[in-house]
């Protein structure tokens, strides 16, 4: 009874779409998808709307019905891949060997899952650096979430005593995450192999680890 | 016998379209007018960038600005990315010409000597940080010629920072056995990350240099001999 109460509780906001909405979902899907693949051809910069319109095609009024600019379904696609980005973070993570070893597999999930998308990445540097659009994308929900990851294996490293308890800690955390980010550019311009990704990473974890070790 | 372009006209706003044509010319001459040219665009886009933003300057703008076509801009520079690299370029050597000279006379121990070489840094470029920001996120940028060297691929700013870790080493307050590469590569990393927080919260150059010391303090536990 308990149960069925809760369940009914759950599934009154979820009604059936109409078929405006189900429309407007697939539409939102194809410009999704038109600008995921431009945007990997082209780069941010190279495509445009007209491009990703006529990809998808509909007019760039169409577009327009769904997205306020190029900046907001770029984001709309980042956003979406860093969700999934942070369950294989997470899931990368629990295997880990103690925090160094938990930090690199969580370096390496990341490299791994853009490995085969590496034109993306490039297209995420340049929205992400730029001083318009940057910060909302790096300070969207789904990437604190990622820093969020990232200070969680301090903490427990504090707590398992590898570490001690430091004010360091939130200097740490974002420093870790932007030693992750900075070896795309070795991965974008120079192909480097996740093999060498992950030696560098092990060594910038160790030296960033370093201050806060238990001698 | 054509006379090359008087630079004293450059405002004239109808001076670029009514400049004669590049064939005419016969090669040397051609060469210093194409120079003429470049030299005008790139102090051109610095005033507009200084003033209105990369973002905020189109192409057009900037040759109406130089006082030349907007073909002849596309002759000399594949994009505005790369036009706002060369400009970039210029302060960086600038600066690069001040270390140099500062730098074999610092005292103290490494991890100072790399806190004044990032002070004076910022203290260089704090009035340029969101145009330094557009110039890091230029070397995502699809339109940028491989000829062009945007931020992080300047090799200057690292060799600076490993002579500062050799001179350590040789005085003792740098591990030995210490990865030189991966010490610049995580400085590089904190230094860029610093033009964000810069641009983004609008800090000022002490701002900047306190967050910049607080990173090298950390990333140089690393690299410090233990007692």
């Amino acid at each position: 009874m308990m149960h069925s109460q809760i369940q009914a509780v759950d599934d009154t906001p979820v009604k059936a779409p109409t078929r405006r909405a189900l429309a407007k979902q697939q539409t939102r899907a194809k410009v999704l998808a038109a600008a995921r693949r431009l945007f990997s051809e082209q780069g941010y910069e190279g495509a445009t709307i007209r491009d990703i319109a006529a990809a998808a095609g509909m007019s760039t009024g169409a577009v327009f019905a769904n997205f306020t600019d190029k900046s907001d379904l770029f984001r709309e696609i980042m956003l979406t891949d860093m969700t999934a980005l942070a369950e294989a973070m997470t899931e990368a993570a629990a295997t880990g060997n103690g925090v160094e070893d938990a930090l690199v597999k969580i370096f390496n999930a990341g490299y791994k899952f853009y490995q085969t998308q590496l034109p993306l990445a490039r297209a995420a540097f340049s929205v992400g650096w730029s001083p318009e659009d940057g910060p909302a994308l790096r300070n969207a929900p789904p990437v604190q979430a990622l820093l969020s990851l990232f200070a969680e294996q301090l903490t427990r490293g504090e707590q398992s005593g590898e570490l001690i308890a430091d004010a360091a800690e939130p200097l740490r955390t974002q420093m870790l995450f932007d030693a992750y980010l900075s070896n795309y550019d070795q991965a974008i311009f120079q192909g480097w192999s996740l093999d060498a990704l992950h030696t560098r990473s092990r060594e910038q974890i160790r030296i960033l680890l370093a201050g806060a070790r238990r001698s | 016998m054509t006379t090359p372009p008087d630079l004293s006209v450059a405002n004239d706003p109808a001076g670029g379209a009514s400049a004669p044509p590049l064939a005419a010319a016969p090669a040397g001459l051609r060469q210093s007018r194409k120079e003429a040219t470049r030299n005008r665009v790139i102090q051109a886009a610095r005033e507009l960038f200084d003033t209105q933003g990369y973002q905020g300057t189109t192409i057009r703008e900037i040759a109406r600005h130089a006082d030349v076509s907007v073909g002849s801009v596309f002759t000399t520079f594949a994009s505005k990315g790369e036009i706002l690299s060369q400009v970039m370029q210029d302060r960086l050597d600038g600066l690069y010409a001040e270390l140099d000279r500062v730098m074999p006379h610092l005292r103290g121990s490494t991890l100072d000597r790399l806190r004044t070489m990032f002070a004076i840094h910022f203290a260089f470029e704090v009035r340029h940080t969101r145009l330094f920001l557009a110039h890091i996120a230029s070397a995502y940028d699809w339109t940028l010629p491989p000829s062009a060297k945007p931020m992080g691929r300047t090799p200057r700013l690292q060799e600076i920072m490993r002579e500062c870790l050799e001179k350590g080493v040789a005085e003792g307050d740098v591990c030995p056995d210490v990865d030189y590469q991966e010490v610049v590569h995580l400085l590089v990393a904190a230094y860029a990350w610093i033009y964000r927080l810069a641009a983004w919260e609008d800090a000022d150059a002490a701002t900047m240099t306190e967050a910049m010391d607080r990173q090298i303090g950390l990333i140089a536990a690393g690299f410090t001999p233990r007692a």
